[in-house]
Parts: C-alpha cells; structure tokens; sequence
C-alpha cells in the first residue's frame, strides 16, 4: 500500500482551522506594520530631533514607544509565531512546504529579530541615558533592521501565491522561490502601509498628548497626516502594480468579487483622504476617541478584507502552487524532486493512502459509508468550507445541499475530479469514495 | 501500519537544505538560550510577586521588586524571540513530531497564543499597578505568572506529544472513532516540575550576577547589594538541590541515569552548586550555566533521538536538496551582522547601565566603533538583498 505524508487533521466546527490563522494573521499584521513603519518613524525623528535640537520629539517617541512595546512587541511579537502555530495545525504541509524550501530565509529573519527586540528596548529606555549621535545610530539601524524583517518574509509570503516564474520549479531553488515578479511590488505596498500605520498610530499618541502641550499635541499630528497620506498615496500606488503580477487563479477569482472589492478601497481610499486631511489642516479635530476609532476602523474594513481576499486568491492552492489547501500536493517540482500525488489519490483512494484512517474505516461498508463520508469531506473541504449547518464560511451544506446525492456526485466527478474549476483542488476519487461524500453532504443537508 | 514506515511517510517531499546533524546542533544551541529566558522571566516574575507584598515594610524590597519586575518584562520580550529559532529547527528535522502534535493538540495551540498575549499584557499592567502602588498589583502579578505558567505547561504537551509517536494513533482516533477536536493533552510531571524548578537557580545566579555588575556603582548601597547577593545565593543552591533531585528522578524514568551525557550533567550541576554557594565570581558561574544549560538541552534531544530512531525515524537519511545560496546568507547574516549587532547593543547597555547619568561614547570606543560597523552592515545587507533580488529576476524573467 502506498502512504502519503498525511497529518491528523484539525476541525474547528462553524468556522473552520483556516479562519483562526485568518484571524492571527489580521491582528499581527496591524501590529507587525506598524513596528516597521513605526521605525521609519522614529529614524526620521531622531534625526530631526537631534539636527534641530528639539527636546520635546523625543519625548513623542518616548510615549510612541512605550506603547509599540504593548502592541508590537507583545501582541505582533506573539502573533507573529502565532501564525505559523495555527497554520501548523491547519495547514500543517502547507508551512512544512515553506519551511523547508526557505529555512535559512527564516533563520535570516530571526538574527533581524533578534536585533530588533533587544533594539527596540535600548531605543526606548536609553534614550536619555545614551549621547544623541550614539542614540541616532541606533535608531537609524533599529529601522534598517525592521525593514529587513519585511525584506525577508515577503518573499516567503509571496510565494504561497505562486513564485512568479517557472524556475523555481526547475532549479529547487529557494531564490528562485523567493525572488517572483510579485515580490518586490508586494514588499512596496506593505511599505507603503506601514508608513500609513505609523502615521496612524502616530496620531493616537499626539492627540493624547494635547492636555499637556496643545501646540506640539496639533504640530504632531499634522505631521503624521503627512506621514499616512504618503503612505497610503505608496500604498494604492504599488496595489495596482501588486495586482497585475498576480496569477491567472487570482485574477479569475478577483473577477468575481471585482465590484465589490473596487467599492471597498474607494470607500476607504476617500474616507482616510478626509481623515488625514482633517489632521493637516485641522489637527485640533483629531480627538484621541477618533484617533482610536479609525485605528479600528482600518483593522476592520481594511486588513481583515484585505487578508481574507489574499487568501481566497491563493485558492486552490497554500504554498507555492504545489500544494493544495487540503494538504494534497497538485504538481510535480522536479527541481526538488516532488511528485503531484493527484494521480495516486485517483487509483487508490484517499482511504488507502492516508496513514490517518483508522483501519475499521478503510473499507467503505453501508454501516460506515456516513461516516467515512464525513471523514474523506473534512479531509477533502474543510479547509475552505464550513461544513457545519449554518457555518459561516463558503457553507458546503447551503452550496452542495441543494444538488441532490447523486447531483453531488456528479459534480464532484466532472468538475472538481478534472480539476475543471479554477479555484477548487483537481480531487480524483475512486467512485466508492464520491459515493460516501456524496451520501454525507446530501444527509447533511436535509 | 509499521510506526516506522508512518514517520518516515511524513517527511517532507521537498526534502531538507542541508545536514540534519546541523538542524540538530542548531536546535540544541537555540533551545538552551531560549529556556535560559523562560525560566529567568517566571523566577524573577515569581520572585517579584512575593517582593510586592514586603515592598511596603522592607526597604529592600522596595528597590528590588522594580527590577525584577524589569527584568521579567525583558526576558519574556527575549525568550519569545529566542523561541522561534528552535521552532524552526525542529520543523525542519523533526516535522513529523512537530505537525503531528500541533494539529493533534490543534485548540490548545490556538489557546497558547492568545493565553501568551494575555499573560505578557497583564504583565505590562502588572509593572505599571505596581509602579503606581496601587493595591491590586500582587493579584493582577499572580494571574498574570499564572497564565505564563499556563503557556509554559501547554508547550511542554506538545514537546511529550511529539515524541509519542506510538501513541499518536490513539491520541488521534481513540478506539478507531476519529476525533478532530484537538483538545488532546499529555504531560509528563517529572519532567515539567524538573524544567519548571530550574527557575530557581536560574533567578539565584541572576540576582549574584546582579549585585556583582551593580557593586561598581556607588548609588546602590553595600549592604543592599548584600542582601541580595544572600538571597541569590540561598535560591541558587536550594534551587539547584531541588533540581538536581528531580533530574536524577527523571533520567530514571528514562533509563538514562548512568549516560554520559546524563553524568556529565549531574557533573555540571554539582560545580554549579560548588560556585554558586562560595559565589567568589558569579560571571563563571553564569559561564557554568550555559553549559549545564546545552548538557540538558542535549538530553531532550537526546530523548528524542532514541524514541524516534528507536521506531525506524531515519533522521541523518532524511533526503537533502543542498541550499547553498541561502545558508551563506544566513551564515553571513548571522555571524557577521548578527554578532556586530548585538556587540553593539549589549556593549552599550553594559556602559549606560554603569554610568550614573548620560554615558557618551567617544569617538573610537568600542560603542562608537560597533555602532559604526553595525550601520554599515546595514546598509551592506540590504544592498546587497535588492542586487541580488534583481539579479535573480532578471535571470527569470528575460527568456520568458
């Protein structure tokens, strides 16, 4: 009997695995680009400070760091492993795929980090216990390390999108991997974002500062409504260049939701323009509430969106175009000497080449056929789908339901068995095993 | 199923960019660093704990807790950090304990991280209550040791779990009726309370440490530094004959009690107990540490290496796809910049931390100099990534 290197799988009823790394993933990106941009920030400064002899900025980046301590350097640091924790346990080959194509990438990484959370401490607390020059140096190399955090992870991300060209999967090379047409317009535009974060940030800690220094309170946070204006000008600048290298799978999947993705940065890109305007020309109207609010408000209409849509987009694949979300790898690497597993699964069946199957379900029997049903359609689909009635999202009982048993079947044969849909993984099952899937979803969604 | 033919399955296709006894080495090393934070961050957490219900009565106290608090605050920072790489490493070699124990445990990996973010923010506001006074402080400090302790337990399931791996199957589907629930827990308490005890020592030969580096300065009075020294002391060699009793009990269980490298430890530990209670240089000891530090490190993996080749896990065969581009990257990037870096940073932190006031590092001093070299560096580093990443796109892009 042949063995694929399947691993348990982890089922979160309603709203599935994938949707907690979502979840991480929205939160540390808040905190994670804002600990870039917030360093950039800080260089600028530090050395205004110390050219213009003005005392009172370091007071500003004093208060700005104590709060990315809070929120970079524990919920961004956290999270950041946290992501890879939940993606362990919901996509566990997924991350083994990029782990080990770009280990050295994220040992690389790690010396930044290193460097940047011992950094961000001296920064703070040694601010009026070390010579200014000494104390710019280090500001200016704190941001040279942040940006290195970005410089070496984009590359990694990227490629779960795809690798941008076929040398990767020629050569095995993790440069080739890393280095794909998409990498640098992506690494722009989350530039480009981290700088608008830093600015909004930025302008919670100014309004907050008003009791005490009116003047310097609205000098601030005029600057940072420059600050994010750029960032968000290199931000919308770089997402069109970002969106033209992305894959055909992408594009088709962008196509569907093109209207309302369009309406959303509209929305937003006119909404922030007003918010930032208002800290220029009015800054004395950016109240720490509203500073607050619309922290919030980009969390959760921009990034959550924004993550959601990046990850629908990769469909039907997690890492590099190789490996599909249920874990099965779709395509041969001969440059690795990786094997598409596609055609094994089709001869013979998921049952037999999972190691995971307990032997009692191996065979499919009128007496387990519902319940290895259950078992193959939460190994197949649970990754994108809810499974459960009234899960939340792409709710496999209300798409598939409707079709009927053997409407099911069909669809699973013709469509996703050919590999038909540009957004679902090419599943070949023997017919036994579309015949307990089938048998499930229909008994499901009575 | 043949177990071995179960582990060896999951091994990554892609294979491995270099030599597993390098990941091995590597894993050892970055775990030993990254436990010598944990357990500081818990014993001087615990120990400030206690320092806030005397801090009212005890001048002592009153400077000390602070401090401890401090240093918790970093070494939590720290030991995240320093987490990571041994997360890597293991990953690489060891994939199929790893994956296998996180989706096995999948819910309570999602706990650990949000129990992590919870502990270490209380922590914050455990530093703050206490700076202000307020009287809270010891209970928002105990919830917060607790849940970190919380986190620390989790992290111990999953480094049992995934060396269980004839258990896995019955963790997975208990009586062949699959359960994807991920709730899934298994300790081993001789094991947990040994690492969990070593906080104590660890704190011990911190706080000697401590007084030594502040007795040059003359704000801190001798007979503070004393009695903190005392205390040191006192938790260094209670601590380590604690630890050294539930060591001994663990290789037992283990049977790995007369194993060199087992020996070697109990050796290491024995000197260790010598110098931390004659205290004469507490920079040795602290030498002593690091060592007795990567023998304890090296008998996890040495567990770990018995289990898994015990059942046909062929670790030094795992299949190799030579990287080289990216491990002289890292190489590079980890000796040259890495080293500076941090030269710079700790140099700079050993001057400002023995001056009274704003130390200036003049022109050719070591800070001066390291900070130089470490901008340049910096600027080498990312020269050099956009070169090379134009480079490689250009090879890519132009026969396409």
């Amino acid at each position: 009997m042949d063995l694929l290197g399947f691993y348990p799988l982890f089922y979160v009823p309603q709203i599935g695995s994938a949707w907690l790394m979502g979840l991480t993933g929205a939160i540390h990106i808040m905190a994670s680009h804002t600990s870039v941009g917030a360093a950039l920030l800080f260089a600028f400064l530090a050395y205004k400070a110390q050219k213009e002899n003005r005392t009172d900025l370091y007071d500003y980046m004093k208060r700005y760091g104590m709060f990315l301590l809070i929120f970079s350097y524990v919920i961004g640091s956290i999270t950041g492993p946290g992501i890879w924790y939940t993606a362990t346990a919901a996509s566990p080959r997924g991350i083994s795929a990029l782990i080990h194509n770009f280990v050295w990438v994220w040992a690389t990484e790690w010396v930044f980090f290193v460097y940047e959370v011992l950094g961000v401490f001296a920064l703070i607390y040694f601010m009026d216990k070390v010579d200014r020059k000494t104390h710019l140096k280090l500001t200016y190399t704190f941001a040279i390390a942040s940006v290195g955090t970005l410089a070496l992870i984009i590359g990694i991300i990227s490629f779960m999108m795809w690798p941008g060209t076929d040398a990767y999967y020629t050569t095995g090379s993790a440069s080739d991997a890393f280095f794909g047409t998409n990498t640098f317009p992506h690494m722009f535009l989350r530039i480009g974002f981290m700088i608008m974060m830093s600015g909004i940030i930025g302008m919670i800690i100014s309004s907050a500062m008003r009791k005490e220094n009116k003047e310097l309170s609205e000098e601030l946070t005029q600057k940072m409504g420059w600050v994010s204006l750029l960032g968000g000008f290199v931000t919308v600048f770089f997402f069109m260049w970002y969106i033209d290298t992305l894959p055909a799978n992408a594009h088709a999947l962008l196509g569907m939701a093109k209207d309302s993705i369009i309406m959303n940065r509209v929305i937003l890109a006119i909404l922030f323009s007003i918010y930032f305007s208002i800290a220029i020309m009015k800054p004395q109207w950016v109240t720490r509430t509203l500073a607050i609010t619309m922290m919030f408000v980009i969390g959760i209409v921009g990034v959550w969106p924004g993550e959601k849509l990046r990850e629908t987009m990769r469909k039907p694949w997690v890492a590099g175009q190789y490996v599909y979300s249920n874990q099965i790898i779709g395509r041969d690497v001969p440059g690795k000497g990786i094997k598409s597993e596609v055609d094994l699964i089709a001869t013979q069946g998921l049952l037999n080449v999972n190691p995971w199957i307990p032997d009692r379900l191996r065979t499919i029997t009128p007496e387990n056929k519902l319940e290895v049903g259950k078992l193959l359609t939460r190994i197949a689909c649970s990754n994108c789908h809810s499974l459960d009635k009234g899960g939340l999202y792409r709710p496999l009982m209300a798409l598939a339901g409707p079709m009927g048993e053997a409407g099911i079947k069909d669809y699973m044969k013709n469509v996703i068995g050919t590999g038909s849909s540009p957004y679902m993984p090419k599943i070949a099952l023997p017919d036994e095993e579309y015949d307990a899937i089938a048998a499930y979803i229909a008994s499901q969604a009575k | 199923m043949e177990i071995s033919t179960f582990v060896n399955v999951m091994r990554d296709s892609a294979g491995i960019p270099f030599y597993p006894v390098v990941f091995q080495g590597l894993y050892v090393l970055t775990w030993a660093l990254h436990a010598a934070f944990v357990l500081l961050a818990l014993g001087s957490m615990g120990l400030s704990i206690y320092g806030s219900t005397q801090q009212k009565s005890n001048p002592y106290w009153k400077i000390l807790t602070p401090h401890l608090i401090m240093t918790g605050k970093i070494s939590v920072s720290v030991l995240i950090v320093l987490g990571v790489a041994p997360l890597l490493f293991t990953q690489v070699i060891y994939d199929s304990g790893w994956y296998v124990a996180n989706t096995l445990s999948g819910a309570w990996v999602f706990i650990f991280i949000y129990a992590l973010v919870i502990g270490y923010m209380m922590y914050y506001w455990y530093q703050s209550a206490n700076k202000k006074g307020s009287s809270g402080n010891t209970l928002i400090g105990l919830i917060s040791f607790a849940i970190l302790v919380f986190c620390g337990v989790l992290m111990h399931n999953f480094a049992v779990e995934a060396i269980s791996p004839t258990k896995w199957m019955d963790w997975y589907a208990p009586n062949g009726v699959v359960d994807n629930a991920g709730w899934n827990m298994h300790l081993d308490l001789i094991r947990l309370g040994f690492m969990v005890s070593l906080m104590i020592p660890v704190t011990g030969i911190f706080m000697q440490n401590y007084s030594r580096f502040l007795s040059t300065r003359e704000d801190f009075e001798p007979k503070y530094l004393e009695f903190v020294t005392n205390l040191g002391t006192k938790m260094a060699v209670i601590g380590l004959i604690i630890s050294a009793g539930l060591f001994a009990a663990w290789m037992l269980k283990e049977n790995l009690l007369l194993h060199p490298l087992s020996l070697a430890t109990v050796v290491s530990v024995v000197i260790l107990l010598v110098l931390a209670a004659k205290n004469t240089n507490s920079y040795i000891t602290t030498g002593i540490l690091v060592v007795t530090a990567l023998l304890i490190s090296g008998v996890r993996e040495l567990i770990r290496y018995n289990v898994m080749s015990g059942i046909g896990y062929d670790l030094y065969g795992y299949p190799m796809n030579l990287e080289w581009e990216t491990i002289i990257m890292f190489l590079l990037t980890f000796v040259v910049l890495g080293f500076t870096g941090i030269a710079f940073i700790l140099t700079m932190a050993w001057k400002v931390s023995k001056t009274k006031g704003i130390y200036t590092a003049t022109e050719g001093s070591a800070v001066s100099r390291l900070a130089n070299a470490s901008l340049t560096l910096f600027i080498l580093w990312i020269l050099v990534y956009f070169g090379w990443g134009m480079v490689a796109l250009f090879k890519n892009t132009m026969g396409a």
